[in-house]
This record gives C-alpha cells, sequence and structure tokens, in this order.
C-alpha cells in the first residue's frame, strides 16, 4: 500500500497537468498559434513568449498546448473507442460462440490481415490530403480494435473454463452478470494497459503519417509539430525547444498513464487481496 | 511438455532468422576490372581510391530493379549517372547561354528545303561505344526505324506522327524527313531541359532484341564513363572512366576527361544527406531546403554553394514556382477572381516563409533564369509598369529587390548581398503585383463576390469560399512549402484557404484531369530566348474536358489571343529575331490574363565539398549551371579536378 | 469429428479472410485519385523536359494499354482473380515495368525476413522476461531500471529514436555506418559481417521501441497471475519462488504473448515501412511504400497479399495450435 498510492498520486498529477495543458491553456492564447509570421522568427525565450518562437514565426509554447490539446484528443478517442469495441466484441465472441463467433472472428481477421500503414497511406490519398483529424482517428479505430478483440476473446476462451464461473454458473447467476461482475475485474487490468498502449499507438501513427506529409499539417499536433521542426532541420541547427518540447510533451504524457495504469491496476490488486 | 514445446518453438524461429539472413540476394554484378587495383589511401566502401572517386547524392532514391538500363521502358531510371555519363545525345545545351550545341551530331541540322520538312543530320566521327564498335547513322536509322515499328513502344504514336521517313545518306550522315514543317527539330530530338527523347540505340547489341522487355544489362555506353557495377539492392551505381574516352563526344569537344570513376550513391532521407556530406562522404548534393544549407555552412569549411555567401542558392533552375488553377471551373474561370488572388498575395512573406527569401520573382510565365530574364524581364519592365487592367489600375511593383535586401539587412543576414541596385535586380528578381488588398476586394466584389461579418469572402451565392491547394507532400520541397504560404496569405485576406498535401501520382493525375481549385504546379520551364517550345502546350486546342487527362495545357486556360500569336510562332525558327518579338507579346498577353499566378525561379543548393575535388562550377567560376541531374553533367564532370 | 468440423469452418474462415482482403487491397487504390501512367508521365514531365502534347497523348495510351488498364474495373478485377488463381503470377511492376513483380518480392523479403524476425524474437523474449521479473516481484533492481529505461524510451516516436541512434552512433560516435552499405560478395563471411554490422542500427531502433509493449503487458499478466488461487496455493504449499514464477505465473500469463508474437510473426512479411525507408533498407516496406507512391497496382498487390496471406496463415495455425497450449479450451 506504501508503494502504490504515490506512484498513482505522481501519475494522476501529470496527467491532469497534460489536461489542463491541452485542454483549458489553449483558450487563453492570445492569436491563432497554428498561423505563420504571426510574430519574428526564432525568438528566445522571454516574458512575452515563454518557449520562444520558431522558424515559421509561431509561438512554440501556445503552439504546444493546442498540439497537445489535438493529439490527446486523437489518442484518448481512438484508444477508448477501439478498447471498448474490442474488449466487448472479443468478449461476446468467446462467450457466445457459435455463428457470431466465426463472424466476429472473421471480421477481426481481415481488419489484422490487412497491414494498416499502406491502407492509412492510401486513404489520405484517397481523400485528397483532406484528411482531417476525425478521419485519421476514425481510421485509427477501425485498425485498432481488432487487437484487444482477438486478445479479449482467447482470455474469454481460457475464462470460461474455469472454476470459478462454472461455480457461478451453477449456482444459477445470468451469463451477462457473469461478464460483468466475475470476468471484467480480472479483464480489467490488461485492458487498461492495452488502453495505455492504444493512446500511444495512435498518436504515433498520426505522426507517422505526419512524417511522410500525410496527416493534417495545417493543424497542430505532436506529431504535425515535430514534423515543421524536422522539415526546418531543428534537430542538426539545435533548435532544441521546437523539436523536443513536442517530444518530451509525449514521453511525459505516456509516463504519467503508465504510472496512473500501474498505480491503480497495484491498487486495485491489493484491495481485491484483502476482501 | 511446455518447455519442450518451447524450445522446439524457439528453434524454429531461430532458423528462419538464420536461414533468412542467409538467404543470397543477387551478387553485384561486375563488367570490366572496375574495382582492381587499389592504390594506398583511403578507400570508398566500393572498394576504389577515395580521391579518384567523385561521389555524387543520387536524387531519386533506392531503386527496385537497378538492372533495367533500357531507357525506352518506362520503368528505367535515367539518373545515377545513366544519362549524365554513358548515354549521349545528338544536340546537347549549354546552360549558361541556354543554347544548344551538337554533341554526338558533328552540327546543327541543316533544312533542306525552306519549309522545314527535310534535314541532313551530320554524324561526329570517330565515335565510338564502349565496346569498341564506332557509332555510325546505322545506328540512328536503327534508332529511328525500331520507333516505328514497335506499337508497345511510349514514343511509337509521336514518332509516327512525326516522322514521315529517313535514310543513311552515308556512315556519318541520316537524312531526316517530318510530316509538318519543324523548324524547331533540334528541339524535338535533342535537349533543351534536363533530357530528350533520342537515345541511341546500339545496332549490334539491339537487333537480337525485344525493345519494350530488353533490360540492356550491362549497358553499352557512348558517353566518356562505362559501366562498373551496381548495387543489387538499388542504392548505388559506379561508373568508370574509359580507357578511349577521347573517342567521345566529350573527348572530342573538351579533350578533358573527368575523375576516374564517378559513384552516384543514395544516402537517405534529408538529415543523413547533410550529415554525409559533412563527414566528407559525398562530394556533391542535390537537392536541399535552406535550413539544410544552414546546417553545413555551420558545420563543414570545405563545403560551399553556388554562392559562396548568403544567398547560397542558384536561382537559375529551368522551372518557375507559382499557383495554378482549373481555369475552366468556377470562380476561377473569371480572370477578376484570379488577378483578386494575385494582388491578395504578399509576395515578401511569401518568399520569406517558402524559402527565407531566398527567391527570385517573377510576374511573367517563364522563369526569371538569368539568360531569359535578360531577353524577356528586364525589356518588359517597362510594358509590365504601363500594363493596366480595364479598370485602369496599374499592378505592377517593381521594388520588390530593393525591399528585400532591406530586410535582409534588417535581419542582419545581408553582408553578402550586392550593393547595386542593378545587381539586387539581377539577383532577385524584375518586381511582381502589388500587395494591394483593396484592389483584390474590389475585383471581387465586382463580380459579385460579399464580405460577411467576420470578413470571410463568400461566392456570389452566399456560401463561403474556401480554395484548397494541392501541394506536393514528401517532393519538390520549394512547391509544397510554397502552397503553405501563399495559403496563409489568402487566409489574411478572408478566404478559407487550404493546402492538400498529396502523393506525386495524386498530384500529377489530378493537374492532368484538371480535378483540382488551385495547386502549387510548375507550368512555365524555359532555358534560352526561345521559348516557344516549352509554352506550346499553352495552346487553347489541347484543352479537354475536366475529368479527362489533358495531352497539354492542364490549366485549361482558353484564349484566342493567346492560340493567335502561338499560330505565329510555330512558323518562326529559334534564330529569327521575330521569334523574341512574338515571344514577348505572348508573355505580355499572358500576364494579362493571368493564365496562373507565376510567383519564383527555383532556388537549388546544389552544395560541393571541395576535400578531394575542386573546379565544380559555382557562381565565381560560372562555366556551367549546376544542374548534375542533367544528361549535360558529362562536360562538368570533365571540369571538375582531384585536388592535389 | 468435433476437430474436423472446427477445421472445416477454420479453413472455411482462412480462405473468406484472404479473399476478401485481397479484394480491398484490389479496389483501394483504384478509386485514390492517382493513376500510374500519370505517374509515369508526371515524373517526366516534373524534370521540366519538353514534351510536346501529341507525345503525351501517345504515351498515355500506350502505357494504359501496356498496364493492363483498360476496360471496366470489374474487368480488370477478374481477369486479375483468374491469373492470381491459376498462377499466383502479380504480373510487371508498372512503376518498374517490365520487371515482374515477384522478381522485386523475391529481393526484398530475405532482407525483411531477417531484421524484422530477430529484432522480433530479441525483444519479445527479452521483454517478457523482465515484464515477467517485474509484475512478479516488482523488487529487484536490475529489471527495475531496465524496466524505467525501456519505458522511457518507448513513447519517443520511432521515427525521432531512430534518427536520434544514427546522430549518436553514426555521427557523433562513428561506430556504426549511416548508409545502407553492404560491401563483398552475398554469402561469403565478409559479407555476413558487413549485413551484420550495418544492419546493427535498425535492429536496436525495433528492439527498442518494442521492448516496452512487451514489458508492460507481461508486467501486467503477471501481476493478476499472481493474485490467482492456484498461484496463491502453490505458495502455501511452500513452491519455491522461483518455480511459482516460472512454473505457475509464466505458465499462465505467457498465454496472450503468444497470441500477440504469432500475429506479429505474419506482420513480418510486410516489412517495416517507416524503419526502411529511414536506414535505407533494401525491404518489402520499402517497395510497399514506393509501390503506393507511384500508384503501381500490382505491386501494391504483389506485397500486400503477402502480407495479408502471412498474417491470416499466423492466426490459422494459432487458432488450431491453441488448445494443444492450453488445455482449457475446447475445440467447439
Amino acid at each position: 500500500m506504501q508503494l502504490v498510492k504515490p506512484r498513482l498520486v505522481v501519475g494522476l498529477i501529470i496527467v491532469t497537468i497534460f489536461f489542463l495543458l491541452g485542454f483549458v491553456a489553449p483558450f487563453f492564447a492570445p492569436e491563432d498559434p497554428t498561423a505563420w509570421n504571426t510574430y519574428f522568427r526564432n525568438l528566445p525565450p522571454s516574458a512575452e513568449h515563454i518557449m520562444g518562437t520558431n522558424n515559421l514565426g509561431q509561438d512554440i509554447f501556445w503552439l504546444l498546448t493546442w498540439s497537445i490539446r489535438n493529439s490527446l484528443w486523437i489518442g484518448l478517442s481512438v484508444a477508448t473507442f477501439a478498447t471498448v469495441i474490442g474488449v466487448l466484441v472479443g468478449l461476446s465472441a468467446g462467450f457466445l460462440g457459435g455463428v457470431s463467433d466465426r463472424f466476429l472472428t472473421l471480421a477481426m481477421d481481415i481488419v489484422i490481415a490487412v497491414p494498416s500503414l499502406p491502407v492509412l497511406i492510401l486513404i489520405s490519398a484517397l481523400l485528397g490530403g483532406k484528411t482531417s483529424l476525425l478521419i485519421i482517428a476514425g481510421v485509427l479505430v477501425l485498425f485498432n480494435w481488432p487487437w484487444p478483440g482477438r486478445q479479449a476473446r482467447a482470455m474469454s476462451l481460457s475464462l470460461r473454463e474455469r472454476e470459478f464461473i462454472h461455480v457461478a454458473q451453477a449456482s444459477g447467476e445470468n451469463a451477462g452478470k457473469i461478464v460483468v461482475l466475475e470476468i471484467m475485474p480480472f479483464v480489467l487490468g490488461w485492458a487498461l494497459a492495452n488502453f495505455i498502449n492504444t493512446i500511444l499507438v495512435a498518436i504515433s501513427a498520426e505522426s507517422g503519417l505526419a512524417i511522410i506529409g500525410l496527416s493534417s499539417l495545417k493543424e497542430a499536433t505532436l506529431g504535425t509539430m515535430i514534423y515543421w521542426a524536422m522539415q526546418h532541420q531543428a534537430l542538426l541547427l539545435e533548435k532544441w525547444l521546437w523539436i523536443l518540447s513536442p517530444i518530451f510533451a509525449i514521453m511525459l504524457l505516456f509516463i504519467g498513464l503508465f504510472l496512473v495504469s500501474t498505480g491503480w491496476s497495484d491498487y486495485f490488486a491489493t484491495r481485491r487481496g484483502r476482501q | 511438455m511446455n518447455y519442450r514445446q518451447w524450445l522446439i518453438a524457439v528453434l524454429v524461429v531461430f532458423s528462419l532468422v538464420v536461414s533468412a539472413c542467409a538467404a543470397p540476394a543477387a551478387p553485384a554484378t561486375e563488367s570490366g576490372d572496375g574495382s582492381s587495383a587499389a592504390p594506398a589511401g583511403e578507400m570508398t566502401f566500393v572498394g576504389t581510391p577515395r580521391n579518384e572517386t567523385l561521389i555524387l547524392d543520387n536524387l531519386n532514391g533506392s531503386l527496385e530493379r537497378p538492372e533495367n538500363f533500357n531507357p525506352y521502358t518506362p520503368g528505367v531510371e535515367m539518373g545515377r549517372g545513366y544519362h549524365e555519363i554513358c548515354l549521349d545525345n545528338l544536340w546537347d545545351i549549354d546552360t549558361v547561354t541556354g543554347d544548344q550545341f551538337p554533341a554526338l551530331a558533328a552540327e546543327m541540322p541543316t533544312p533542306l528545303n525552306d519549309d522545314y520538312t527535310s534535314f541532313e543530320i551530320k554524324l561526329r566521327e570517330g565515335i565510338y561505344w564502349d565496346d569498341g564498335v564506332e557509332f555510325t547513322s546505322d545506328d540512328v536509322i536503327f534508332t529511328l526505324q525500331t520507333w516505328m515499328d514497335t506499337e508497345t513502344l511510349a514514343i511509337h504514336g509521336w514518332a509516327v506522327d512525326y516522322i514521315a521517313g529517313f535514310e543513311a545518306v552515308d556512315k556519318y550522315t541520316v537524312r531526316l524527313d517530318t510530316t509538318r514543317s519543324q523548324p524547331r527539330l533540334s528541339k524535338d530530338l535533342g535537349v533543351t531541359i534536363w533530357d530528350n527523347r533520342f537515345y541511341p540505340m546500339a545496332k549490334h547489341i539491339w537487333e537480337s532484341q525485344d525493345p519494350t522487355t530488353f533490360e540492356y544489362f550491362p549497358p553499352v555506353c557512348i558517353g566518356q564513363y562505362k559501366f562498373s557495377k551496381t548495387d543489387p539492392n538499388g542504392n548505388w551505381t559506379l561508373w568508370e572512366l574509359r580507357d578511349d574516352w577521347e573517342r567521345t563526344s566529350v573527348g572530342q569537344i573538351t579533350e578533358k576527361s573527368g575523375p576516374k570513376y564517378i559513384l552516384w550513391n543514395f544516402v537517405g532521407t534529408e538529415e543523413k544527406r547533410i550529415l554525409a556530406m559533412i563527414a566528407n562522404d559525398v562530394d556533391i548534393l542535390q537537392d536541399i531546403t535552406p535550413e539544410s544549407m544552414e546546417v553545413l555552412t555551420q558545420r563543414s569549411d570545405v563545403v560551399r554553394a553556388w554562392h559562396a555567401g548568403f544567398p547560397y542558392a542558384d536561382f537559375d533552375d529551368p522551372c518557375e514556382r507559382g499557383i495554378s488553377f482549373n481555369n475552366s471551373e468556377f470562380p476561377y474561370d473569371q480572370w477578376q477572381v484570379r488577378w483578386a488572388l494575385a494582388l491578395a498575395t504578399d509576395i515578401k512573406n511569401v518568399s520569406l516563409g517558402t524559402f527565407a527569401g531566398m527567391l527570385r520573382v517573377s510576374p511573367l510565365g517563364v522563369p526569371p533564369v538569368a539568360a531569359v530574364q535578360n531577353v524577356y524581364h528586364k525589356p518588359l519592365v517597362e510594358r509590365l509598369q504601363a500594363m493596366t487592367l480595364p479598370d485602369g489600375y496599374a499592378p505592377f511593383d517593381p521594388n520588390f529587390a530593393l525591399d528585400m535586401a532591406k530586410i535582409f539587412q534588417e535581419q542582419g543576414v545581408g553582408g553578402d548581398l550586392p550593393t547595386t541596385d542593378a545587381e539586387l535586380i539581377d539577383l532577385f528578381g524584375v518586381g511582381w503585383w502589388k500587395y494591394d488588398t483593396e484592389q483584390a476586394a474590389k475585383l471581387l466584389e465586382d463580380v459579385g463576390f460579399t464580405r460577411n461579418a467576420d470578413g470571410k469572402w463568400l461566392l456570389p451565392d452566399g456560401t463561403p469560399w474556401s480554395i484548397s491547394i494541392n501541394a506536393p507532400s514528401d517532393f519538390e520541397v520549394q512547391s509544397g512549402r510554397l502552397a503553405y504560404a501563399v495559403a496563409d496569405s489568402w487566409s489574411k485576406f478572408g478566404i478559407d484557404a487550404s493546402v492538400k498535401p498529396m502523393t506525386a501520382n495524386t498530384f500529377w493525375t489530378e493537374q492532368a484531369t484538371g480535378q483540382f481549385e488551385a495547386g502549387s504546379y510548375w507550368p512555365g520551364c524555359a532555358i534560352g530566348a526561345d521559348i516557344y517550345p516549352n509554352l506550346s502546350g499553352w495552346h487553347q486546342k489541347f484543352i479537354v474536358p475536366t475529368g479527362e487527362p489533358a495531352p497539354g495545357n492542364v490549366n485549361r486556360h482558353a484564349s484566342d489571343k493567346i492560340a493567335a500569336i502561338m499560330d505565329e510562332l510555330e512558323k518562326v525558327t529559334s534564330d529569327d529575331p521575330r521569334n523574341v518579338e512574338l515571344s514577348s507579346d505572348l508573355l505580355m498577353q499572358m500576364a494579362q490574363e493571368m493564365h496562373w499566378i507565376p510567383m519564383f525561379g527555383t532556388s537549388k543548393f546544389v552544395p560541393v565539398n571541395e576535400t578531394y575535388f575542386t573546379n565544380y562550377p559555382t557562381a565565381d567560376n560560372y562555366y556551367e549551371g549546376p544542374w548534375w541531374w542533367w544528361s549535360n553533367f558529362k562536360f562538368i564532370a570533365a571540369n571538375i579536378q582531384p585536388k592535389q | 469429428m468435433q476437430f474436423a468440423k472446427f477445421l472445416l469452418f477454420r479453413l472455411l474462415t482462412y480462405v473468406l479472410v484472404v479473399w476478401i482482403s485481397i479484394t480491398i487491397i484490389f479496389f483501394v487504390p483504384r478509386f485514390v485519385p492517382g493513376s500510374p501512367v500519370e505517374a509515369v508521365l508526371g515524373r517526366l514531365m516534373s524534370q521540366g523536359t519538353t514534351m510536346d502534347p501529341k507525345l503525351v497523348q501517345s504515351m498515355r495510351e500506350t502505357l494504359t494499354q501496356l498496364f493492363g488498364l483498360e476496360g471496366t474495373l470489374w474487368e480488370q478485377y477478374s481477369s486479375f482473380l483468374t491469373r492470381v488463381l491459376l498462377t499466383w503470377d502479380f504480373g510487371p511492376s508498372l512503376a518498374n515495368y517490365p520487371t515482374p513483380v515477384s522478381v522485386l518480392i523475391a529481393r526484398a523479403l530475405p532482407w525483411s525476413l531477417g531484421l524484422m524476425l530477430t529484432a522480433l524474437l530479441i525483444s519479445w523474449t527479452l521483454g517478457n522476461f523482465i515484464g515477467l521479473l517485474a509484475g512478479y516481484h516488482n523488487k529487484s533492481t536490475t529489471s527495475k531500471a531496465i524496466e524505467t529505461a525501456a519505458m522511457i524510451v518507448y513513447p519517443i516516436p520511432y521515427y525521432i529514436l531512430a534518427l536520434l541512434l544514427v546522430i549518436l552512433f553514426a555521427y557523433i560516435w562513428p561506430i556504426f555506418p549511416f548508409v545502407f552499405q553492404v560491401s563483398g560478395e552475398p554469402g561469403s563471411w565478409q559479407w555476413m559481417k558487413s549485413v551484420a554490422y550495418n544492419s546493427f542500427l535498425p535492429l536496436m531502433s525495433i528492439v527498442m521501441v518494442s521492448l516496452g509493449w512487451w514489458i508492460i503487458s507481461m508486467k501486467a499478466m503477471a501481476i493478476d497471475t499472481k493474485e490467482e488461487d492456484f498461484v496463491q496455493y502453490a505458495r502455501y504449499r511452500g513452491v519455491e519462488d522461483n518455480k511459482v514464477m516460472v512454473g505457475y505465473v509464466a505458465r499462465t500469463a505467457i498465454l496472450p504473448q503468444i497470441t500477440v508474437l504469432a500475429l506479429s510473426i505474419g506482420g513480418v512479411f510486410g516489412g517495416s515501412l517507416i524503419t526502411e525507408i529511414l536506414f535505407g533498407y533494401p525491404g518489402v516496406g520499402t517497395l510497399i511504400y514506393r509501390a503506393i507512391l507511384g500508384s503501381d497496382y500490382n505491386l501494391i498487390l504483389g506485397t500486400v497479399s503477402l502480407s495479408i496471406v502471412a498474417v491470416a496463415t499466423a492466426t490459422l495455425i494459432l487458432d488450431i495450435v491453441y488448445p494443444f497450449i492450453d488445455p482449457r479450451i475446447r475445440y467447439k
């Protein structure tokens, strides 16, 4: 218990800071930070621009807040939808069995079999580059739900043979209740790890697209911010604030989420242990 | 059961790995004694002495099929040295003057009649293929005959339409008849920009082959270099100087040869290309961004660009950049709208936003290359200043160059800039259109556009006006950035302007089919005073409906006046004084109609590393333009010397 | 009997998966507003070379014919299906015409397999081991250190991580090459050394980014499993701690990891697009990327179909083998 809580708390603090940066701070931006040449180019940090300006005449701090907002938005929505859909579909496939299992497994297998990055590139081309973040998020959900889905199915196949399910079934409880009360807790620890992973998969997939110039480049995300910095050789020119701020943001965000995830599952485990 | 099964699984995977690693890739195929005797000293990774090997950046990346050297297949890669130093052309281009000169031919084609339908082509004597067979009129005739006979060659349809007949007069003379009057035969069969379409086939090699599928590997060269070896993975190709290099056009014309080996090597993404040059592993880099140039100047003392100091880049690339529209679709079919967009473009900020101001402007439909600018842009300044829109408004602003110089002085980077006005105009261009949003607004209001309460523009039917600009996503950086900079300018004017970054195939397809509103394309190229061959596609007879791929006039700009001038120009030879006169009228008419919005010439930084070699062409040593990827590189190579 | 029925259905699903997926890959590129013919023409014209409109038109017609793009989509699809079903021949690459797609794939595939399988194996083994230690003990300092390192590396976008590796180990401290340049005769000792030397950085980059995920998921599984009754019971019985970890916790927790490993092995056949582009590595990923850029329909189909078949086969094998690994599952 002593070790568990501080982790959870630190993680929650980091994640909260990101949520504040991403969802509250952008309202205070003096100008649209994505517009070019709003300020002088390459200014050093000052009271007016706490992280300076970049080669495109954008304020790096405000740009970063907008980027965090959009990336969080992509990561959270993709992870939520992909995990929820995946877990539900996977569990139902595993428990229902029969035709519905076959059909759902077929759908999952098709999506898993089609490699996602080429199709993402193709879809970006299909939409003629007018890729909005919403569409990117949608495609990412499409490609990410079958992974938790298959794992959830595998778990349910394994779980339903276990003693406590038989006991529950024998005592006359209905299937839905079994899933919710007995199985969900077991699945949750793993689902959260998957959820966090999907956030990262979504954010990196978006930045992967951005790197080859096929994301919605005019919109600020951590990926497009890196794209523009790389385009302007920020790394070799040692414009560290511009290139490293989105990288550190992604790292910190992840570490924060990771601490929350492990802290929570430890906490959860100890509580279950006490019961 | 578990441990053993586990062990087996692991072993299976391991053996897969080993077998995959050991799977033999095709061996690096060698011909000749490419990498034999290696004297002491630093060696390249292909086993040649570094100080005898000129290394160029392979612009087009790695190749999937490096063994294909058939220039008539769609899958061939002409770069990587193939057309630069192995193949040769009948007539090549002098990139300083923009004039053609005879290479494999002994002289320019001689017309045999007054209506230019019959020509005599004299070939240079004493030219040999690298396998020792002489190049004669038989090879030329064989090539032409193959074009005419092989329906599956992409050139076939054009050849049948163009060529009426041909015969070998003697060993070094060919007579060629055309179906129509062709006053510019050497432009059609020789190099104008980058390359041409006439690659002579060595008859003794090709006559037993199917020209559609033959891979021509290893290639037999007619330039002063021969093929040595190529990477089966397609990253590099090595060429070796021929012992009999005097028996080539370059040998005969320049009496010089060039470095012993030339290696084209693909180094990777832009960061790696820069780092490779800093590490002296590459001698010549091709297309890079201004920021990369900044890194190079900071990190290396032996690297220089075209200009030793600011603005570094060479501005003489023969294509100019700007924004095109599909002029047949509403609202871009109205000249008022195109003019309004030109006047709503803050050209100085666009220049800064695109390439940090290292750009030369051009208000005309041909690039501001020195050889073109002196013939057209500068003499036409007076006519540009006198030019008015129908309402009497004079749109031209000649002060761009001086204003830019002032901006650079303020930024503290102008130390290397020339000081006189004339030199600044040579560098930054004769001027462009005014940045006048009021006049732009007036033009739009004239055709029914309105503004809403937020200052956003609405189409005449009241719906919001949005423009999306097609832009190259991962290639042609300058055009890509230009699109963003222009969109930024137009957004500030109150138009919902966005950029569509696209892969090459989509980018080109949408241009050909006209399925775009606006695009960062480059439909204006030219290198010398004779600009008509490059602009002939703007004739309205080539317009096809939107949705069908167009053979020319992809902007679908219809104009009787332009067509009339072009019909005149077609009949005039390159050296006729009326050529320049009519071409000037053509350019002024195009500007008046704003056929597209030309903005800047192309800036190429083309840095070179002087550790191992010297006498590269530069602004201070201007014997050729720095076009390492053109067919005339063989003449540059002859002048590059090892550093002693 | 039940097994036969299961197998039949499973094989049917397999065929359906492959067929539907390949059909998707046949049609999607053709709806993209880019055509291979225009890609070839655009490549020529973008150089600024003079192209007489008549020549453009004649080239366009010839290429359309050569590339087999005449006729309706259905005609193209049915001729594609018959050709592929009968001969498994994807035809010539359009961007590399007339080189057959199979020649290009045969050259690229061994490279991708070698790199990806090795990376997968290293990261999977190492990741699960560390994850297990971290999840079971959460006390061991070494495992904690590696875990922390992996966690810090994991979220760095792959592209940046790879670039940092190149700058660190090929430029600032040049112990590895920054260009993929293999020397020596293929198969020779020198060649193998050269391949290993050149592949090290790409390999490391993949291992570093994928390690974190294996650790996280294994750790989560291990934590959950060690609270299970049968594990607790083993402890009460006084089974030695390490034996509990390996024999009870690892055996149970490893199952989902095998699922993902099997799926990942299937994915190996698609190469790794970004790694290969970044390191100039000559594998299938580069091939796919360039095929898409050039609207090379045949090459897209060839490479992606290979990857589809591989992934589908991996899942098929997995489903058939799974009950042998986990006896609690029965075929239904």
